[in-house]
């Protein structure tokens, strides 16, 4: 499951998005760590950004491409 | 030993965490802030001033933002360097790091790194955006324990200089900062650190895993360090999760997006309208007050037609240049700017640039310098260009006086489809125009010159804030001032300049006699230095509609747009003996061609104008920015070009159409 299949006001946990390394390196810097929480916000229409919430205070949005490329599990999985 | 009397000080920090409204707090400085990262994008210096003899003097250096110390755009790369001392020069004496409470666990992240780096005891931690006190002295001496170094917490929007003075001059300032370690970054980073890679002070890494898992590690690290420190008030996020379920909804987002700036340039045509004709009735009365007084000849000719038509002409915009800079301030501050970089990044992604490219081109909205700068924001190279060579197409508010002069003056005041002014909507359509050529010629470049994939977009989105109207006046207040300070030197000097070419040489007795005064004030115009220029071009300008007056007062608009009008004003008002037209609105309108008697002025003559101003690159100092922001003349001569080819043909085809 990857995070652009996310429904918006559902909460997933990131696994694993070091696929890219761009995408992981901006995430990290931003103080995304694998198995934090994220909530998605909202979809821009025609294909266009998502917005992402993580922690209490973060907010952010990323391309569908990128959003791709990041892996994420329900949040009540074990990571 | 010579006595030590400077120290320098470096905030770093991530972006927008209010380093800037730290810095203009402590050295009382005029840098520009809002509520989006990447707003400073160069090195911003000042002193702290002091009031105590004897004490050292403190230099204040503001940096751009970064996440962590491995760059990944220009901007990044002046604050890595800055902090490593590359260049050699003078070192600092310590790192004022600033960290955000809102967002503590990740600012602190860099604190982390930074302190590695350099040391603990050559930082100080400063807790921004603590408005509610609730870090009280029992957390601040925890957390100083902690990390080694001092802590203070505060809110910039209402500290008091003193106190964060007096905390500065409580460290040791005495040693300058020497890093103890080497920083380890990726080998796409040094693209970013010019003169990098032959330092000692930087180790480059070909295994990029080894440094996202030291960011890692940094922010695993601070969550250690906050551990037990309770969480900030989450109230403003709880806001601004419910603003933005409205504003990023996916069906009414692009609504208020639109109806946000339609209503800005509303605002701005017809709000500032009533202020504008109150200066104008100012300046003529002023004009015509002063003109009574002096006798008759040059002297009267040069203060009422040259500088009271030239500048006065200018300074009657002073309303809408002001509620421009104020509207864009609060939008600015509020923390919008953002969402609808992300509103628009669908239409930016669709013409190959990043969503980020919406920044500088909302900074371009008010002048194309600030976006060109801020261009550097955007780590794709190829992409940075197609943004940078697009830019000055953005109506910038030197085009302003131009519009309103001319839709003001040439466009019926009615109301069409239904519920829209014919002004207002003329006045938007040429800012969409411009808007959208930008995206249209970036896209090309895209295609061809700067081909590539798109960068990667990824925006942090800041939590809301009311917008202060204070921060808002003192901007307008600030462009307005340096509005009327163009206006007082180099517009006066060149309408000088302007009088003399059109009222020298005199024509001779001959060609004046048995003609009507009009007729003599029209000829002593063709015969003037102005005269003969505005002649030899008038071939090139005839088919789009102009008479050589235009013509001149486009050519001197290439120094700088606004002078256009003030060209206008000085020209228009040598030629206007009967003096019925007081206004150079009135002057326009009451223009006629010699050969015909014709107004000069139709509205396809204007449409023509219009259509030039939007695309055409008439602006010495965006000229002289690019230079320097791309290296040599290269690209702003392509720029030059393509933007007056551009100008040029529009300008027939609006000529044509409409004619």
């Amino acid at each position: 499951m990857t995070l652009n299949e996310i429904k918006v006001g559902d909460t997933v946990l990131l696994a694993d998005f070091s696929e890219s390394q761009p995408v992981y390196f901006k995430l990290i810097s931003l103080g995304l760590l694998p198995g934090d929480p994220v909530i998605v916000m909202g979809r821009a229409p025609f294909g266009g950004p998502i917005s992402i919430k993580h922690g209490s205070e973060t907010f952010f949005a990323l391309r569908r491409s990128e959003a791709r490329q990041i892996h994420v599990k329900n949040k009540d999985a074990k990571i | 030993m010579l006595q030590q009397t400077t120290a320098t000080l470096l905030l770093i920090g991530f972006p927008n965490v209010g380093k800037s409204t730290f810095f203009n707090l402590l050295t009382g400085g005029n840098r520009k802030v809002s509520n989006y990262s990447g707003v400073t994008v160069d090195m911003g210096k000042a002193d702290i001033k002091s009031e105590k003899d004897g004490d050292i003097r403190l230099k204040l250096v503001d940096l751009p933002g970064i996440y962590n110390l491995v760059p990944s755009s220009l901007d990044e790369g002046v604050s890595v360097k800055a902090l490593l001392n590359l260049e050699g020069k003078d070192g600092a004496q310590k790192v004022l790091l600033l960290l955000d409470w809102q967002r503590i666990e990740a600012s602190m992240s860099l604190a982390l790194a930074v302190k590695d780096i350099v040391g603990a005891e050559n930082i100080a931690i400063v807790i921004n955006k603590d408005d509610l006190g609730e870090i009280d002295s029992t957390r601040r001496v925890e957390l100083e324990k902690k990390l080694g170094c001092r802590v203070l917490p505060l809110s910039a929007l209402n500290a008091s200089p003193k106190t964060v003075e007096a905390f500065i001059r409580g460290l040791d300032l005495s040693s300058q900062i020497e890093p103890v370690k080497k920083l380890q970054i990726t080998k796409e980073a040094l693209e970013f650190l010019p003169a990098g890679d032959h330092s000692d002070k930087i180790e480059v890494m070909n295994d990029t895993k080894q440094i996202t898992d030291l960011i890692n590690w940094y922010h695993s690290k601070a969550r250690d360090v906050l551990g037990s420190l309770s969480q900030p008030n989450d109230a403003k996020a709880i806001l601004t999760q419910k603003i933005d379920r409205v504003v990023l909804n996916p069906w009414l987002g692009g609504i208020i997006f639109a109806a946000i700036f339609y209503f800005i340039f509303d605002a701005i045509y017809s709000w500032a309208g009533p202020a504008m004709d109150l200066c104008e009735t100012v300046v003529v009365g002023l004009g015509e007050f002063i003109g009574n007084y002096l006798p008759e000849g040059h002297f009267k000719s040069l203060i009422v037609d040259g500088i009271f038509g030239g500048v006065g002409g200018i300074v009657v915009f002073l309303p809408q240049i002001m509620a421009l800079f104020f509207l864009f301030s609060l939008l600015e501050q509020s923390g919008y700017i953002a969402r609808a970089a992300v509103v628009t990044d669908r239409i930016m992604g669709a013409f190959g640039l990043n969503g980020k490219a919406f920044l500088p081109y909302m900074s371009g909205f008010a002048c194309a310098i600030p976006g060109i700068m801020a261009t550097r924001t955007i780590p794709n190279p190829r992409e940075r260009y197609a943004t940078l060579m697009t830019l000055p197409l953005i109506t910038c508010s030197a085009r302003l006086p131009v519009y309103i002069l001319l839709i003001g003056t040439f466009v019926p005041d009615k109301t069409v489809f239904g519920i829209f002014n014919a002004q207002t909507l003329s006045f938007f359509f040429l800012y969409f125009l411009g808007s959208f050529a930008a995206l249209i010629i970036a896209k090309v470049l895209r295609l061809s010159y700067f081909k590539g994939e798109t960068g990667n977009f990824i925006i942090d989105l800041p939590l809301y804030q009311r917008p202060s109207l204070k921060t808002a006046f003192n901007q307008a207040w600030k462009k307005g001032k340096a509005f009327l300070t163009k206006a007082g030197t180099i517009i006066l000097g060149l309408s000088i300049i302007i009088w003399l070419l059109s009222t020298f040489p005199k024509p001779t007795p001959e060609l004046l006699e048995g003609k009507t005064e009009a007729q003599q004030a029209s000829i002593a115009l063709e015969q003037s230095m102005l005269g003969t220029m505005g002649r030899t071009i008038e071939p090139v300008i005839k088919p789009l509609g102009m008479d050589w007056k235009i013509g001149v007062g486009m050519l001197v608009a290439f120094g700088a747009r606004e002078l256009f009008v003030s060209a206008m004003g000085t020209i228009y008002s040598l030629g206007d003996v009967d003096e019925e037209s007081s206004t150079l609105r009135e002057k326009l309108v009451a223009e006629t061609w010699p050969e015909t008697g014709k107004p000069v002025f139709t509205l396809a003559t204007a449409w023509a104008i219009l259509i030039f101003f939007v695309f055409s690159l008439q602006c010495t100092s965006t000229l002289a920015i690019l230079k320097r922001e791309t290296g040599n003349w290269k690209i702003p001569m392509i720029m030059f070009t393509y933007m007056g080819l551009l100008a040029y043909g529009g300008a027939y085809i609006a000529y044509n159409l409409l004619s």
